[in-house]
């Protein structure tokens, strides 16, 4: 009896494993996004919480002392609903260090990986990467 | 005598009414199944996870499925995987504006609603957003001449006890390289016919088992298991306005994605 619910347990886990594992950008192909992990720190301009899927602007401070604009490519919005989150997540102008797949070309563009708040909370899979 | 001949004459009199209720029976609602709530499909958008080789999603290089295409299908798939493994496959879905169509409805991300009535079933998928119905008042599927090819198709089904049965006909499939099972580049063809049994397997679990035969492209039937998984109560669905932010448009002649920046102009 026991190893039948060790069974059943070791079903429920890999199915919430298979779940957790879907893709996040679905809407389309890679897109260019390299495997590699890079982290930028800068302002939230706008959190783009829209379909078929979300993109935070960040402002970026450079190595050269320019301000440039990232685009960060999350989920669609319907789906981080269902997961808590909301248009306020990352409200304008506020603080915040960002763990992305950049693009391969170099474009200031990533996929979303995860991100740190001013108050040290993280959101996503901080240290999965 | 006289109450026998009066039993033949009622006899006479029903027989159509029964007949005709024999080939309409509708399941009431009360002896349908519950599959209320909100589902999500179970695995990645692999179509045949079964017969999958290679480690990856659909667009990972060197990921396929092993259909029982013939040589024409096989050949037509090995050039869809080598623009797959170049990122210049084409899916006319990222441009937002036509269905996925089936069977592919049963195979995206995001979540779903399956609504069960006595007359009809619909499959609400909020990716997309899609939609199918499959008619369950006793209807006959139309005959192949009296349909023309739509994403969809034409699916008419019945009960069996807890199982739903559905017929699919009418599927336009690559006729005009807009329609595919997933983003490795399975297709499948016009004469597509497609056998859906789909249950509850648990309290917490729905399965679809299709049985796929098409005469064009496979050289025997091709069944597909896809489940899904049921969330928890309370959630919600919403709108999929695929076209509000689509910053990932595709060039449907060259395949490519591209990622438009801020100022919507390709960054690729």
């Amino acid at each position: 009896m026991k190893s039948v619910h060790n069974v059943v347990l070791a079903a429920v886990a890999m199915a919430v494993v298979s779940l957790a594992i879907q893709p996040v950008f679905a809407h389309h192909s890679g897109a260019g996004f390299s495997k590699d992990t890079r982290e930028i720190t800068g302002t939230v301009k706008e959190f783009q919480f829209t379909n078929p899927h979300s993109w935070i602007q960040v402002n970026v401070v450079d190595d050269s002392g320019k301000t440039v604009e990232w685009s960060v490519e999350w989920g669609s919005p319907n789906q981080l609903g269902r997961d808590g989150y909301r248009p306020s997540t990352f409200a304008p102008g506020t603080k915040v260090t960002i763990k992305l797949h950049p693009m391969a070309n170099g474009a200031l563009v990533g996929g979303f990986i995860a991100a740190k708040m001013p108050d040290g909370k993280t959101i996503g899979k901080w240290d999965a990467e | 005598m006289h109450r026998k001949r009066l039993v033949l004459a009622l006899g006479v009199l029903l027989l159509p009414t029964l007949s005709y209720a024999q080939n309409t029976t509708v399941t009431p609602f009360d002896k349908l199944p519950d599959w209320s709530g909100v589902w999500s499909m179970m695995g990645g958008t692999i179509f045949d996870r079964a017969t999958q080789t290679g480690e990856g999603g659909s667009v990972t290089p060197g990921v396929r499925e092993h259909p029982p295409y013939n040589a024409e299908y096989e050949k037509k798939y090995l050039d869809h995987l080598a623009l797959r493994d170049a990122d210049r496959y084409p899916d006319v879905q990222t441009n937002c504006g036509v269905p996925v169509g089936y069977p592919r409805i049963l195979n995206l991300p995001d979540a779903y609603e399956f609504v069960v009535r006595p007359d009809v079933f619909y499959i609400i998928a909020e990716n997309g957003g899609n939609t199918m119905r499959v008619y369950t008042d006793g209807r006959k599927l139309p005959a192949k001449e009296d349909t023309w090819g739509t994403y969809t198709g034409v699916s008419v089904g019945h009960w069996e006890g807890d199982t739903l049965v559905w017929e699919t006909i009418g599927l336009k499939g690559d006729r005009d390289n807009d329609s595919i099972l997933d983003r490795t580049g399975l297709v499948l063809s016009d004469a597509a016919r497609i056998t859906t049994r789909m249950r509850k397997i648990n309290e917490k679990t729905l399965e679809a088992k299709l049985v796929i035969e098409d005469p064009k492209a496979l050289t025997k039937p091709w069944t597909v298991t896809k489940q899904f998984a049921k969330g928890k109560p309370g959630l919600f669905l919403y709108d999929y306005g695929c076209a509000e932010n689509n910053r990932n448009p595709v060039d449907t002649k060259t395949g490519k994605t591209f990622v438009l920046g801020p100022d919507g102009k390709p960054v690729n």
